[in-house]
């Protein structure tokens, strides 16, 4: 929990900062190589993390004010609504910080048997 | 196991990177996009707010910027320099990407974005010569104070707005497409009027009457298209009187009395001399449709109106003045709003967000508006080269050495393309026997291009001095710089007066030179030199109290030029000459009624007869029906309506039975004649040889080809609407569409049910319509009122995307708000930004 939302706060502050999307990606894998206990939190870290950040922020701009853009983003990609934006933005970043998460745990374990 | 997990765990995560960081072929960068932070989230609501205070690296004094409620800025500046860099900051952040993506089309740069599918237009755009008229056109501006002055303000303006946008803040279409916009460039204004040129003065069926005439013979093409054709009602009304002084053509040129037989003249002097050029015939195959919009195509319904009346005939006793210039819809607009005022200049209307000024529009004393010309700018020579190195040609007996201009296109994710451009005396090679066709246009093979738009030219010279004119002397005066494309340039002013010139600058020819392609070897058939300016067609205060134009022919037989013979058929010039002359004591919304009216003047000079000829014959149900619909129709050609969906279905098949089987050897398709020649041949000679089918033994006459036509009707609409029924309303199966410029779905607006037809007053067609309507009335207190298809922003995340186009559909216009200064309080302000150089 606490990983949960130390990921999410630093990841929030870099993406603010600056106009880099793949902190959701770099995060959870520094979290993984460094921190996560198991595999498996690394990668559910990563994907609420990730994905929570992307929810809210999605959400965010959703009701202020991108309703219009997010549906013709979603006449685009063929989609019915601009709502289903929301979803498919946390999707995508949770699948990707979840990756990232187990990735780095995996490396560590790699650097750890080599060492 | 663990090292295979890691791995194959460390490469995926690697791949997802990848994938989310770069496009896929169109399929954009994904992690980028839906980035909340800094992806297409960012692009929305937020960009509708204005600033209180800005700050514009290299305004010298303030700048005070208000703001309407339909989002129109009102620029205040206290000087030229100053009006036209925020003039530049403002179009760009309203149109950024249009700006840009237009100039990159128009300069053959497209594959830099979309990568090699752009490659063959690109090529065409080179070839063509657009960056090369561009360049000459830049270095006239250049020369020139005033226009020098603007558009490096202008350029200062749009970079300045460029470099304070961060990723974050990039107009969506950079993060969809993927890349970041450039500097600006005063290239990049001078290409728009490359665009436009090519748009208004490239339409050329060169090819095509080459092959008609050497199949058909040259008298059947000139009763089919000729020179003068009936039912037309030319632009500078009969009676008038033409200066002839000093209008004597030059030897072996110009003149509507040179009926010389030019054609056959030339091939005998080619055959003389053995070397008669290979002509090549106009393509069979179609040319393949355009891949994106720089919503500047030339097509078919390149049209527009406008008309001015005087004050005899209008309530106010002051002059109205009217324009609606038709243009290809798309999303952001063609035009946006502005009024830019300093010492010396307050004028209002549309602009071009590529370029400084006001292009069409009015201020205190005058108004003014366009039309195509339509005279023909642009022709092909057919060119006899030494050899396959084709560094030679033949011209005058001698053979003269060729020029490369050498093009390289950057291709994105691939390889950078030379393209070597030959050029002869007349202008460059386009396209090359052994290549394909080209998107959008019928290019002769091996033909070289004399296009006047290649001419150094300064149109905005004009458009700066029309801004700031007073009165009658100052528009004439204006009109003298303007070359290309031609236009006919409507006048109006608070004196009185009203005036119409077909302006432009015209080579001289010989009658019907240029109607086919030319040989490139004669030195007779280069153009000799220039209508005079002072001779262009023109006319002011007519005794009928109306000037008007839609893109007909310029003057009747009295006027002593030769100047092309493509023009627009007769139905939207005769309607206005018809509304006018019925008219008195006119209002201003008389004249927005009569923008959007929608009688088709066709169908009611035809259908009574066509309809007669098959009363009576035995009919399907659907027939019937159909032929019901038809005579029960009051020819307005409304969206729920279905008489005009018929009616369109009935006179495409006419042509097609009357025209298609003209065609002989290897011609390709058979042009058809403007709708006059059918209209006439209809109403008058209804046993004429073309109705009769060359397919069949018997003799057809229009009877037969009548009822031919109206049963593939009828069958042509069951087959694609079903039954009879609301599917065949007239605003369905026309369709009309605002289709993004980039092509990106959802983008655009789709499925408007509209009134109005390609060739009635409200020219609303499938994806060709008024790209924006004004009535201007002149006097004491100027009011104007006006709308356009669009919005005043180019971000399709704003409220102010698409919010003109329901209103515009329907007919109705806005009143223009034109203040007189930054102070002036009007209920319409709706916020006021102010700009300073520095902080």
């Amino acid at each position: 929990m606490i990983a949960v939302v130390l990921c999410l706060a630093v990841m929030g502050a870099l993406q603010l900062l600056t106009p880099f999307w793949w902190w959701i990606m770099i995060v959870p894998f520094v979290f993984g190589a460094a921190g996560a206990g198991s595999g498996r939190k690394a990668f559910w870290t990563g994907f609420i993390a990730a994905g929570l950040l992307w929810l809210g922020a999605g959400l965010f701009f959703m009701l202020s004010g991108s309703r219009i853009i997010a549906g013709r983003m979603a006449g685009m990609f063929g989609l019915g609504s601009g709502w289903l934006m929301v979803p498919v933005t946390a999707l995508v970043a949770a699948l990707a910080g979840a990756i990232a998460g187990y990735a780095g745990h995996a490396a560590r374990g790699l650097f750890k048997r080599s060492r | 196991m663990k090292t295979v997990r890691a791995v194959v765990s460390l490469l995926l995560a690697g791949l997802i990177f990848w994938a989310l960081d770069n496009r896929h072929g169109t399929f954009p960068a994904l992690g980028r996009l839906l980035d909340p932070f800094s992806g297409f989230w960012r692009n929305g609501e937020g960009v509708d707010r204005i600033p209180e205070k800005l700050v514009v690296p290299g305004l010298r004094e303030e700048v005070r910027i208000v703001w309407d409620d339909r989002r129109v800025p009102h620029i205040f500046a206290a000087n030229d320099r100053d009006l036209y860099l925020a003039q530049g900051w403002v179009a760009a952040s309203l149109r950024l990407w249009q700006m840009e993506f237009q100039a990159l089309y128009t300069a053959g740069r497209i594959s830099e974005v979309v990568g090699p599918i752009g490659l063959r237009q690109d090529i065409f755009n080179r070839r063509f010569g657009l960056v090369w008229g561009a360049e000459n056109a830049q270095r006239a501006m250049r020369q020139d104070t005033e226009t020098r002055e603007a558009i490096e303000a202008f350029t200062a303006g749009v970079n300045a707005y460029i470099r304070s946008l961060g990723r974050k803040r990039l107009p969506v279409e950079y993060k969809i497409f993927d890349y970041r916009p450039e500097p600006w460039t005063e290239l990049k204004c001078a290409l728009l009027l490359k665009a436009m040129s090519y748009t208004l003065a490239s339409g050329n069926r060169d090819a095509a009457m080459t092959a008609a005439r050497d199949a058909l013979g040259e008298e059947t093409v000139d009763r089919l298209f000729p020179f003068f054709p009936p039912l037309v009602e030319p632009v500078i009304p009969p009676g008038t009187v033409f200066e002839r002084e000093g209008s004597a053509p030059p030897a072996g040129g110009g003149g509507a009395a040179g009926t010389d037989g030019t054609a056959g003249r030339r091939r005998e002097m080619a055959a003389s001399r053995g070397l008669a050029p290979s002509i090549p015939p106009a393509d069979g195959c179609p040319e393949p449709p355009a891949l994106f919009s720089s919503g500047f195509l030339p097509g078919p319904g390149v049209g527009s109106n406008n008309w001015a009346v005087s004050g005899k005939r209008t309530r106010s006793g002051f002059p109205i003045l009217c324009n609606d210039m038709h243009l290809e819809l798309a999303l952001p607009a063609i035009w946006y709003e502005v009024q830019l005022a300093a010492p010396g200049v307050n004028v209002r209307g549309v602009a071009f967000p590529s370029a400084p000024t006001v292009i069409a529009g009015y201020n205190q004393d005058v108004a003014w508006g366009f039309t195509n010309a339509g005279s023909d700018v642009l022709d092909w020579y057919a060119v006899t080269f030494k050899d396959d190195a084709r560094d030679e040609y033949l011209y005058g007996g001698e053979w003269r050495k060729t020029t490369v201009r050498e093009e390289t296109i950057k291709v994105r994710g691939g390889r950078p393309v030379v393209d070597r451009v030959i050029h002869t005396h007349h202008g460059p090679i386009v396209r090359w026997p052994d290549e394909p066709p080209f998107p959008g246009m019928s290019v002769p093979a091996g033909a070289a291009l004399r296009w006047l738009a290649h001419d150094a030219s300064n149109e905005f010279a004009t458009l700066y001095a029309l801004n700031r004119a007073r009165n009658y002397e100052d528009y004439a005066e204006a009109l003298a710089s303007w070359d290309c494309p031609a236009q006919n340039i409507v006048f109006a002013d608070g004196e009185g007066t009203i005036a119409i010139s077909h302006n432009g600058k015209f080579p001289l020819r010989r009658k019907g030179q240029g109607r086919y392609i030319l040989d490139g070897s004669d030195p007779s058939d280069d153009w000799p030199g220039w209508v005079p300016h002072e001779h262009v067609p023109a006319v002011k205060d007519p005794e009928r109290g109306f000037v008007g134009s839609a893109n007909q022919l310029y003057a009747g037989p009295g006027y002593p030029y030769y100047l092309g013979w493509d023009y627009a058929p007769f139905e939207r010039g005769a309607r206005i000459n018809e509304i006018l002359a019925s008219m008195s004591d006119i209002t201003p919304e008389d004249m927005v009624r009569m923008q959007a009216d929608v009688v088709d003047i066709r169908a009611r000079a035809v259908l009574p007869r066509l309809l007669s000829l098959i009363e009576g014959r035995p009919m399907s149900g659907t027939e019937t029906a159909c032929y019901e619909s038809l005579r029960a129709w009051d020819f307005e050609a409304l969206a729920g309506s279905a008489a005009p969906a018929v009616f369109s279905e009935l006179w495409s098949a006419l042509n097609r039975l009357t025209w298609d089987d003209e065609k002989k050897g290897d011609m390709g398709r058979m042009p058809w004649p403007a709708s006059e020649i059918l209209v006439d041949l209809v109403l008058n000679d209804p046993g004429s040889e073309f109705f009769d089918d060359r397919t069949t033994p018997e003799r057809e006459t229009l009877a037969d080809i009548a009822e031919g036509a109206f049963r593939a009707a009828a069958a042509g609409l069951e087959k694609a609407h079903g039954p009879l029924g609301p599917a065949w309303h007239w605003g369905q199966v026309k369709g009309t569409r605002l289709g993004h410029l980039g092509r990106i779905p959802g983008f655009g607006r789709e499925g408007l049910e509209t009134d109005g037809a390609g060739h009635v007053v409200n020219a609303i067609d499938r994806a060709w319509a008024p790209s924006w309507r004004m009535v201007v009335e002149l006097g004491p207190e100027v009011r104007a009122w006006g709308n356009y298809p669009g919005g005043q922003s180019g971000h399709p995340g704003s409220r102010r995307y698409d919010d003109f186009v329901d209103d515009w559909a329907a007919g109705r216009a806005y009143e223009l708000v034109f203040l007189k200064s930054a102070d002036e309080p009007h209920p319409a302000v709706a916020a006021r930004t102010v700009m300073r150089g520095k902080r």
